[in-house]
């Protein structure tokens, strides 16, 4: 009798082995399983997506939550030709181009089970959109008047104007929320309460928990209608990225994300790990406030003076310092831009390298050289602050080397290594001389736009040196309002040539990142513009799986 | 009570038995090359020690003929930076235990002099100040005051370093105030601020030295370590907690750049703490064994006049 | 002796509620606000919107009426990094840092006992000068340099433990019983390590000069005379004496290894009381820097406390 049971009981679960087999067939193919530990440079600032403002918090929206539509590896963002479908199987203009109708995915469900809704995608823009919720995005998404609901499975989307990247500004910049999980709560309360912290999407993958500080942890949503990733288990943990290099190297992580680059040769001789090249859309430059600290209108002695600027541009030796800090890997800077942008333009005439041209035109500009070399004009010393984030590494580097190319022309530079808390707080008081600033851009040019144009000098806009040439905005404008690619890319590359001839700051360096990554994980051409994204598609091998490869979907122990 | 009473007649027999003191010899002479080379030593290396030689073809050279101590990543010459450093850091240290002891022997002696009330308060205000714990008022007002310059980093040092010597300055102090040559001042009509100055003083000052040469120690090995958290000096100026920070950073590559520095640091607080521990000896008769010092940024002594511990000097909080 | 107790009681509120004062008002007089720094692109609306949720808007003196109630009260204040109030993250960390610095403490007093008995009872001999020797180079060495060689050494270039955190960050969770409980131990070695190297010299030379204080005195003679074997003498009746001021010793260090426990933690990334401090003073957690200072002036004030009573009930002189 009992033996008869158990038999019944192994029949059991043999089947159900099986047909779970059958459903844990990912969806790119091979069974599904796995475990990848990524070791972020730090923790997650925020991860409740209209507050979501670091990088960090950004992968972990991206992997719970989605988009209407994703960008594709172009980083197309005129029109729609550059979207996937996403949420939204297919979407409809209206003739005169001021509304979209997204028809989404009947198929699609949040975590909970419940289905999505155009009600959420209304919800998602009323939160982003509410003054009284403070987000980030909300001076990107200006144009987007309102989502109104057709039906249950059609939300329209109604702009104020007609423009290029208005699909952009809705697809890419709304992430959707779940109505019923986060109407409850206040608008205002949003920011304090546990249940944001609880997130509850649609993405590839389902959040379990986050203990500040030590771990992020998901689990394959394996009833996702796009079919579940073919990992189970993402667990993000923050730390130093030299302990994550010793750590990967010895197996213990899988991910390091911003691997140092000192060590990047370490990899390529390592049968455990290797590197990656992960593009960022960020660069490097020293900005020079025109005003004097903490004042919005009087006139800065060295840095208002176009020639002292532009002396001081030739006085590094740009090359010299990507060769210092990045090895043979670096990405040179050739303007305001990042390079991986579409609109980049590398045949710009920058300020060469050039110490005795530097030093004529500081002499020209009235600065003179003392008997120990340092300039003076006035009685007044050619003495300026540069500040610096504590955090990065290749900012503090570059601060060094530079401090001490400064120094050979005669101008003395004070560093200000200051943590981002204080960096934050003194550019939002101009209270800074230059600064090594590195903007987080979008792909588009709107984000050229929010950085440098007059009309964002202010509190919402991002022109904090401030930068001002109505000329450059005019050019920008109508490289944005254009919809030909060549003579948009015409005029912005004149804008940026312009910028360049301001010079409103020293062009360095592109963000250059390696990550370091375990070689038994499959990572398989990026179909989405982001890696964090196609997470979902990376695999390991079951020859190739270890222990912490085995763990399945269970629950971590109470 | 010739010797024992009168400044000079302590700094005379100070010498003398010190000399006879074998590690306190050694500590000295370590102390004395460490000064010299700090004062020298950047004179007779043939770089300055902000000086970038070639960004990119002298990074990171280990130790050889040109640079016996190698090169940073900025291709600073290192030996140069760390004798540059040995000037910071026992500048700083100096600076900070001087300021530190004048407060603290100040505070000690108008508490202890006073007696009664003024007294009271005054402890119990120190108990407070003691129960913060430094190292944290120290990261916690240099964060949220960055940057701070390297007169304010001494003068916060001195701030914060003041409250053992004070404790101890007040035990002995009311120990000393009834012995009989003061009683006897007295009766002759001496000033309180004569008795002070001519009969408590001295008394108090033999402490006090052993203590501040302690600190010394403490303080550079706490510089160091502010340093090292990113809250210390300033770039250029080279530290060894500072240039520690450099080499630890990339510590996979120059291991260089980590260790002399490191030495350097290890070196200086144990010639400080030798030599602290030989003055006690040597100053202190009552104090036969080499007496205990505790280990620095520890342990506190007990807050209240009748402590448990009685053994001789009391151990300084915190450096 | 009970109002003795009463009185010192009443001290070491006094010294908590100066300390919550001088604190509170320390991070108040910096520069800007918690809400100062959070995104640039949030706009001052928005900010003084949170500034008034919060109460940063009032005047100081409110400010610090309503913190003093609310700590009264056990409330402590919400910590917006940590993303949960302040008495929870606190909770958290105040334990690992007292296993840390309790199993330390521990064994660096054993250790530190043994061989300052024995550094007494043979002074001068080999054992006392190399033994000291060593221990006066670990009693120099600062906090930060030697935890860090001791990670160098252990965790890079001989990797065999690891290089941080209190478990497994990641698959701690997942082991079992015995595998968890290992897993643990493992990551406590290192920091056990630093933490005992460098408290441990202290204590030694702090038992060599009560062990050599307490051999000459009378009742040792009279112990000698009466033909007591000399391991007993040393181990039985001198060590009892010399072992007093060392018991107060312990409830005096345990608070003020907070200062060292902050590098070791922070060397080690150890989720404990000083890395949680360093971190909410570099994110501008107002709330959860006042409360770390708060609990590490109670921690001091305990310690003195228990050290003065221990005293009292171990030396029979102290009672009078």
């Amino acid at each position: 009798m009992r033996k008869s049971t158990l038999v019944i009981i192994a029949a059991a679960v043999a089947l159900a082995g099986c047909t779970s087999k059958e459903s844990a067939t990912s969806a790119g193919g091979g069974q599904a399983g796995g475990t990848v530990i990524m070791v972020t440079p730090g923790d997650a600032v925020e991860v409740f997506p209209p507050f979501v403002n670091d990088q960090v918090g950004r992968w972990v929206q991206d992997l719970v939550f989605e988009r209407l539509a994703d960008l594709k590896p172009g980083l197309v963002t005129k029109g729609d030709q550059g979207f996937a479908p996403r949420l939204a199987q297919k979407w409809t203009w209206a003739p005169d181009s001021l509304s979209i109708a997204f028809s989404l995915d009947p198929r699609a469900r949040w975590h909970d089970g419940t289905p999505v809704t155009a009600q959420d995608v209304k919800y998602s823009l009323d939160i982003f959109k509410n003054p009284k919720v403070g987000s980030p995005v909300t001076p990107n998404i200006t144009n987007i008047d309102s989502i109104s609901v057709r039906d249950s499975l059609t939300a329209v989307a109604w702009f104020h104007k007609r423009k290029p990247e208005q699909f952009y500004d809705l697809a890419y910049q709304l992430m959707v929320m779940p109505k019923h999980v986060y109407d409850s709560i206040p608008p205002e309360q949003l920011h304090t309460s546990p249940t944001t912290r609880k997130l509850v999407g649609s993405g590839p993958f389902r959040f379990v928990s986050w203990q500040p500080g030590s771990r992020i942890e998901f689990i394959a949503d394996t009833a996702n209608y796009r079919g579940r990733p073919s990992l189970d288990r993402v667990i993000m943990t923050p730390g130093d990225p030299a302990t994550g290099a010793a750590q990967l190297l010895a197996g213990q992580v899988d991910l390091v994300i911003a691997f140092p680059v000192d060590q990047v040769p370490k990899l390529d001789s390592s049968t455990v790990a290797r590197s990656m090249i992960d593009p960022q859309l960020a660069y490097v430059f020293m900005a020079m406030n025109p005003h004097v600290a903490k004042s919005k209108t009087e006139p800065n002695p060295v840095f208002a003076d176009i020639r002292v600027r532009r002396a001081l541009s030739m006085a590094v030796d740009r090359v010299g310092m990507l060769h210092n800090v990045f090895g043979n890997d670096g990405i040179l800077s050739h303007g305001p831009f990042p390079m991986a942008a579409g609109y980049a333009d590398s045949t710009l005439r920058l300020p060469p390298f050039d110490t005795t041209a530097a030093k004529a035109l500081l002499d020209s500009a009235g600065w003179r050289a003392g008997a120990d070399g340092m300039r003076s004009k006035n009685g007044k010393p050619l003495r300026f602050s540069l500040m610096l984030p504590s955090s990065s590494l290749f900012r503090r580097r570059y601060g060094v080397l530079m401090q001490e190319q400064f120094r050979k022309v005669g101008a003395q530079v004070d560093l200000d290594v200051v943590d981002n808390p204080t960096m934050i707080r003194r550019l939002l008081d101009h209270d800074w001389d230059a600064e090594l600033h590195a903007p987080g851009v979008d792909p588009s040019l709107t984000g050229e736009e929010q950085f440098w144009a007059t009309r964002a000098i202010g509190a919402n806009g991002q022109n904090f040196i401030p930068y001002s040439n109505p000329k450059v905005d005019a050019l920008l404008d109508s490289a944005i309002a254009t919809f030909d690619p060549a003579k948009s890319k015409g005029q912005s590359s004149r804008a940026f040539q312009m910028m360049i001839d301001d010079a409103p700051g020293i062009w360095l360096y592109d963000v250059t990142v390696y990550d370091g990554i375990n070689r038994r994980i499959t990572v398989p051409t990026p179909t989405i513009s982001d890696w964090w994204m196609n997470l979902q598609n990376w695999s390991i091998p079951a020859d190739k799986r270890i222990p912490r490869d085995r763990i399945g979907l269970a629950p971590a122990k109470p | 009570m010739s010797d024992v009473n009168t400044a000079r007649g302590v700094q005379r027999s100070l010498i003398g038995r010190l000399w006879r003191h074998k590690s306190a010899r050694w500590a000295a002479a370590i102390i004395l090359l460490l000064v010299v080379a700090a004062i020298f030593g950047p004179m007779l290396t043939s770089y300055t020690g902000s000086e970038q030689l070639d960004i990119v073809k002298l990074k990171n050279m280990p130790p050889s003929w040109h640079h016996p101590l190698g090169t940073d990543q900025y291709s600073r010459d290192l030996l140069t930076r760390v004798l540059l450093g040995a000037r910071i850091s026992l500048a700083v240290a100096t600076l900070a235990v001087l300021m530190s002891m004048t407060v603290g022997t100040a505070y000690g002696l108008i508490s202890g002099y006073a007696g009664g009330v003024v007294d009271s308060i005054m402890m119990r205000v120190l108990d407070g100040f003691l129960s913060i714990p430094r190292v944290l008022l120290l990261i916690a007002v240099l964060t949220l005051w960055n940057p701070v310059p390297l007169s304010g980093l001494i003068v916060l040092l001195g701030a914060t370093g003041w409250f053992g010597v004070s404790r101890i300055v007040r035990t002995q102090t009311m120990t000393t105030r009834h012995v009989e040559f003061v009683d006897a001042a007295r009766a002759l009509g001496a000033s309180d601020t004569r008795i002070v100055w001519r009969h408590l003083l001295p008394n108090i000052i033999t402490p006090v030295i052993v203590t501040a040469t302690l600190a010394v120690g403490n303080v550079i090995a706490l510089e160091a370590g502010l340093s090292y958290l990113g809250v210390g000096a300033r770039e250029p100026t080279p530290s060894w907690g500072s240039i520690f920070l450099d080499g630890v950073e990339f510590f996979a590559g120059n291991w260089w750049v980590v260790l002399f520095p490191g030495i350097a640091i290890v070196a200086t607080v144990l010639a400080f703490n030798v030599l602290g521990d030989a003055l006690r000896d040597v100053l202190d008769p009552r104090q036969l064994h080499g007496g205990p010092a505790l280990p620095a940024g520890k342990p506190a002594p007990s807050s209240n006049a009748n402590a448990p511990l009685t053994l001789g000097t009391d151990p300084i909080q915190n450096g | 002796m009970r109002r003795r107790l009463a009185a010192r009681l009443l001290q070491s509120l006094i010294v908590v509620i100066i300390v919550t004062t001088i604190s509170f008002f320390v991070i108040r007089a910096a520069p800007g606000d918690p809400f100062s720094y959070d995104s640039p692109t949030i706009t001052p609306a928005i900010r003084a919107h949170w500034r008034a949720q919060f109460g940063y808007d009032k005047p100081l003196p409110t400010q610090f009426a309503r913190y003093a109630v609310s700590v009264a009260h056990g409330q402590l204040g919400y910590s917006f990094p940590m993303h949960e109030p302040v008495t929870e993250a606190l909770a958290a960390a105040v334990p690992r840092t007292l296993l840390l610095a309790g199993l330390s403490l521990a064994l660096s007093f054993v250790f530190g006992v043994i061989i300052g008995v024995i550094q007494a009872t043979r002074r001068d001999g080999w054992f006392d000068r190399v033994s000291s020797a060593i221990l006066l180079f670990f009693y120099s060495l600062p906090d930060f340099w030697g935890a860090l060689m001791i990670l160098l050494l252990f965790a890079y270039w001989w990797p065999i433990l690891p290089a941080g955190n209190i478990v497994d960050p990641v698959l701690h969770d997942y082991m079992g019983t015995w595998d968890a409980f290992a897993d643990r131990a493992r990551h406590l070695v290192l920091p056990v390590l630093s933490f005992t190297l460098l408290t441990m010299a202290g204590i030694t030379r702090y038992q060599r000069a009560a062990m050599l204080d307490t051999l000459p005195a009378d009742y040792i003679r009279t112990a000698r005379a009466k033909g007591l074997s000399e391991r007993r003498i040393i181990w039985h009746h001198a060590l009892r004496t010399a072992l007093t001021p060392m018991v107060a010793l312990l409830g005096l260090m345990l608070p003020a290894l907070l200062g060292g426990a902050l590098f070791v933690e922070k060397v080690f990334d150890w989720p404990g009381m000083g890395l949680l401090a360093a971190n909410a003073i570099s994110a501008r957690d107002y709330d959860l820097v006042t409360a770390t200072v708060i609990v590490g002036s109670i921690m001091v004030v305990i310690g003195n406390l228990a050290a003065d009573l221990l005293h009292m009930a171990l030396d029979p002189r102290v009672r009078e």
